[in-house]
């Protein structure tokens, strides 16, 4: 009797301490339900609200000519870039935090976001009319030198992850500061240039996810086959090259798949910030610290993230709409505030 | 297994800290490297791994270069533990000792029953099975010890390598530790160990190196190399060993100095 209040104890406490059981699906399943409900919301609620038998309608006939074209042409690119917004972001957050050992690693913090901003800017001021893919192209890019700089400065003989960190705040500063020169000087741009900085969803179609999905659906695949490794480089890199990581070919590695997936999602839809930062911690909440896991999650409540903030800039001042990035920054710094105040 | 170690030089800050030192250590050895501070200890065994590269010569697992083969591929065969590791303090003891088992998985497969075997035993060997839902950051030094040796057990390798693994501990804890080592060496594990400690490598290693300035001074049993002449050569400082009383074995310890005997006699009387 002893004995088995002894093991109960003991495995009810190891349940306790790891804080797993059934709670990874139990917060995974919450935050899918949400999405699906805001997923419908997004596609009901805006300049014109459909009711549910004209959301059915407009999604299932080509007849019902109007909510058709609201629905396919307006709303669902909307949100399914969005989504693809959100995972990318959120996924490039938490290789940033792994790779840096940084809690507060993101891809606006480390400049990546602002180097590919400023590749999308440049392009944006040379050729207006630039097509969308050509955009995603040149954020790529962008994004890809940001990524190879942050590299080159932090590397001496091998890369630390405080070197990292600090070449990235400072790169951030660089490269934001670019951005605001390029655009107060080329006056034509500035509503266009607000959104931008501001990052949103605005005007963001079926174009916007073909010319960027060839980007962030590899980007992911990469992500998620980095996992394993990004687990054993957390614990230091003599621990991970005793375990047979070659660690600055895995560093390089996971900062080309951050580039990419951080400049696709600019590509879309600009400066968004925090949806990298805050992501990462929600999801370590729910499933734990092994990255095979906390990527998947990270995606998830990105893509949720982003398509709750979005529905939020588009209804909060309907008819007219607020940049998406005020949203996520307005609930992601005082959720960062809480971090830092209350759980250390 | 077989580790041999062919005419290697490492440097470390910019200074040949190993110059050209060669060793060969048989299957089932256990060895300890003893040496005085910056002589080349930790250096050595970080060469002998993949940690560092060398600057000349090279390193035989087996009669192959571990330079030459895939690092995972060097990972299933031998591990290295270095000096208390900072990292991972949030993670769970299991959590810990699964990552151990990186080298054996494939990158999209499903984790395996001999993983899970692996993961286990190495938890009870080292001890940690009753830890194994606490995260590292809330164990004691020597728990936390233990975990580390958990993972690299986990790995099941042939050959080990340690870096003072009985740093920081107490004195049961540090024999608690070498006795976990003795016991996998009887197992069929080939062991390299730095050791501070002379006392543990007297008792528990079965050949004790000596280095100075990189190079190897002595190499041999430890009677042999815990002579007072050896000693004096390597950490230049008087020594004397004597036998344990129960055991035999050497016990080496530093000679009194003379002086300060002289002048601590009177106030005693």
């Amino acid at each position: 009797m002893a004995g088995m209040a002894t093991t109960f104890d003991g495995s009810a406490r190891e349940r306790a301490a790891r804080g797993r059981g059934s709670r990874p699906l139990f917060v995974l399943g919450g935050v899918a339900a949400l999405f699906v409900v805001l997923a419908y919301l997004s596609i009901a609620y805006g300049a014109r609200t459909l009711s549910p038998s004209e959301v059915w309608s407009g999604l299932t006939r080509e007849s019902d000519l109007l909510n058709h074209t609201i629905i396919w042409q307006i709303r669902l690119p909307r949100l399914v870039d969005g989504m693809l917004v959100g995972a990318a972001l959120a996924v490039a957050g938490c290789l940033l935090q792994g790779v840096t050992r940084n809690p507060l690693a993101d891809p606006t913090i480390l400049g990546i976001t602002a180097a590919a901003g400023l590749a999308s800017s440049t392009a944006m001021v040379i050729e207006p009319t630039i097509p969308t893919w050509g955009m995603a192209a040149a954020c790529t890019g962008g994004g890809l030198v940001g990524a190879g700089l942050l590299f080159f400065i932090a590397w001496r003989g091998q890369i630390s992850p405080i070197r990292l960190a600090l070449a990235g705040v400072a790169l951030s500063a660089f490269f934001g500061a670019a951005i605001v020169a390029l655009l107060s000087s080329s006056r034509t741009f500035l509503q266009t240039s607000l959104g931008f900085l501001a990052g949103g969803l605005y005007g963001a179609d079926w174009r916007d996810f073909r010319a960027t999905a060839v980007y962030i659906l590899p980007g992911m695949a990469g992500a998620f086959l980095l996992a394993g490794r990004l687990n054993v480089l957390a614990l230091g890199d003599d621990v991970a090259a005793g375990l047979g990581i070659l660690t600055d070919r895995t560093r390089v590695a996971i900062l080309i798949v951050c580039g990419v997936l951080t400049a696709a999602a600019v590509a879309i839809a600009g400066l968004v910030s925090f949806v990298g930062l805050v992501c990462p911690h929600l999801a370590r909440f729910a499933v734990g610290n092994d990255n095979r896991r906390l990527i998947p999650a990270s995606a998830l409540i990105g893509a949720t993230l982003v398509a709750a903030a979005d529905l939020a800039a588009r209804v909060v001042i309907s008819p007219s709409e607020i940049p998406m990035g005020i949203i996520t920054a307005g609930v992601g710094a005082p959720f960062l505030l809480y971090l830092v105040k209350f759980r250390g | 297994m077989k580790l041999e170690v062919e005419s290697l030089t490492l440097e470390y800050a910019g200074r040949r800290a190993v110059d050209a030192v060669s060793l060969a250590v048989e299957s089932g050895e256990m060895v300890a490297i003893v040496g005085p501070n910056g002589s080349g200890k930790s250096t050595l065994l970080r060469g002998m791994s993949r940690l560092q590269k060398p600057a000349g010569g090279r390193v035989l697992l087996d009669g192959r270069d571990i330079r030459r083969m895939a690092a995972r591929e060097v990972a299933r065969d031998l591990a290295i533990l270095t000096q208390s590791p900072e990292a991972g303090l949030d993670l769970t003891v299991r959590e810990l000792v699964w990552r151990g088992r990186y080298p054996h998985q494939g990158i999209l497969q499903r984790p395996s029953a001999s993983d899970y075997e692996a993961v286990e035993w190495a938890m009870d060997a080292a001890d940690v099975a009753h830890l194994a839902g606490r995260a590292l950051g809330a164990l004691s030094g020597g728990e936390r010890q233990r975990a580390w040796i958990a993972l690299a057990l986990a790995q099941q390798p042939k050959v080990m390598l340690l870096d003072e693994p009985t740093s920081f501990l107490d004195i049961r804890h540090q024999v608690e530790v070498m006795h976990l080592l003795r016991r996998l060496n009887h197992q069929g594990m080939t062991i390299v160990t730095v050791l501070h400690d002379l006392l543990l490598a007297g008792r528990f290693a079965g050949r004790i190196i000596a280095l100075t300035n990189g190079r190897i001074a002595f190499d041999g049993s430890p009677a042999a190399v815990l002579d007072p002449a050896a000693l004096e050569a390597v950490f230049g400082l008087p020594m004397m060993v004597i036998p344990d009383p129960e055991s035999g074995q050497p016990i080496a310890l530093p000679r009194p100095d003379p002086a300060l005997c002289a002048a601590a006699r009177p106030a005693a009387d």
